[in-house]
């Protein structure tokens, strides 16, 4: 190989090089913006439906839009400005007002699976993900349409 | 003389697989601008200098290490007749064929570049965005293809596969650029002249978009964004 070919073949390997490294931060920035680490909550079953709170702590003062799917199906979507001092209490958030309530539509008797999902707008709003809030809440509807098994989510911070 | 044989045999074989590497590298920036900044990144409006930067200063550099000339690679005009005289007849018989698909399907509409739908709606902008791609395909990847395969079938087919492949999934311009990339790459290898496989290009264009369908061009769009 002479020098030139010597050269060309540095360059080649540069290039390569700095394109793998600007792919990867395109993808690390990709996930960072559509999928962001700082949504935190929890969501439980009780007699009235599905409860819970969403905080995103890159902007504690803001309000959380939320969504509901049971079983995998879309269900309601709302807004998580309700009031929860407890969780203020706890340390989670830095204001009372990022709890979420939604009535149950009427279920078919047996065991369900309900999951809430903060949404997340990027990309100048043309982009909107999803993001599980807490874990998937198991519960079950009897004969008479109510909920049958609920859990109680204790406040205690453990991180 | 025998060991002076293999030494040529293993510098012919290393300027191949550089040349080959070289087709390669360009091909990816391309490939990254069409399906990797347009679906991850276009948030951020620089992210497509990027490659495309890297692809054109690779390619200058590239032919200041070959020593190749301006002339060489067909930025000239003496041989501007000579190209333009080898298209002239494939040009016609592809416009005729347009032209009846176009009075076919009711969709003729030579006015319809106007309506700016795209950056071809402006003829100047297309002879530039024609110019570009020519330089990319011929004086580039033609040229590092002669070297792997040498003149002939195996390199022309070689540079129109690689050119339908930078128009994939829209399925009409996969097939169109391939047809197109036989013709471009034969001429330039017969009479390298950038400048009239320009005018060829961009002129084919205004010719298809004025014959085809709307629908089935999907605004000319490629890579990622033919999906939205």
């Amino acid at each position: 190989m002479d020098i030139n070919g010597l050269k060309l073949f540095r360059i080649l390997v540069a290039k390569s090089i700095i394109e793998v490294f600007f792919v990867g931060a395109l993808a690390v920035g990709f996930v960072l913006s559509t999928f962001p680490p700082y949504f935190h909550g929890w969501g439980e079953a009780t007699p009235q439906g599905i409860e819970g709170w969403v905080v995103n702590y890159w902007a504690p003062w803001d309000r959380v839009e939320v969504q509901l799917f049971i079983d995998g199906h879309f269900t309601a979507t709302g807004m998580a400005n309700l009031s929860r001092p407890d969780v203020v209490a706890a340390g989670w958030a830095k204001d009372q007002w990022h709890g979420y309530a939604f009535v149950l539509p009427k279920l078919p008797p047996g065991n369900h699976e309900a999951r809430v999902y903060a949404i997340h707008e990027s990309a100048n709003g043309n982009r909107q993900s999803l993001q599980l809030v807490g874990n998937p809440i198991r519960f079950a509807v009897d004969q008479n349409g109510k909920l049958t098994i609920w859990t109680i989510h204790l406040l205690v911070r453990t991180n | 003389m025998e060991p002076k044989l293999e030494n040529d045999n293993a510098v012919a074989l290393i300027d191949r697989s550089l040349a080959f590497w070289e087709i390669v590298s360009v091909m990816t920036s391309c490939l990254i601008a069409e399906w990797v900044v347009f679906s991850i990144g276009r948030a951020n409006p620089w992210a497509l200098a990027v490659p495309v930067g890297l692809a054109f200063g690779f390619m200058f550099m590239s032919h200041r290490l070959r020593a190749e000339s301006a002339r060489e690679i067909g930025l000239r005009f003496d041989n501007f007749i000579a190209a333009a005289r080898l298209l002239i007849l494939p040009m016609c018989a592809a416009a005729v064929v347009l032209v009846i698909i176009g009075y076919a399907t009711g969709s003729l509409s030579f006015r319809r570049w106007t309506g700016s739908q795209s950056i071809l709606g402006l003829p100047a902008l297309g002879v530039l965005w024609a110019l570009m791609q020519q330089y990319a395909l011929q004086a580039f990847i033609n040229r590092r293809a002669q070297v792997v395969w040498g003149p002939g079938l195996r390199s022309v087919l070689f540079v129109a596969s690689m050119f339908a492949v930078l128009h994939l999934p829209n399925p009409l311009l996969t097939g169109v650029t391939f047809a197109g990339g036989l013709l471009w790459a034969a001429v330039y290898q017969r009479a390298p002249n950038i400048l009239a496989l320009a005018l060829s290009h961009s002129l084919m264009t205004w010719v298809l978009i004025s014959t085809v369908p709307e629908a089935s061009l999907n605004n000319l769009r490629v890579g990622f964004k033919y999906f939205g």
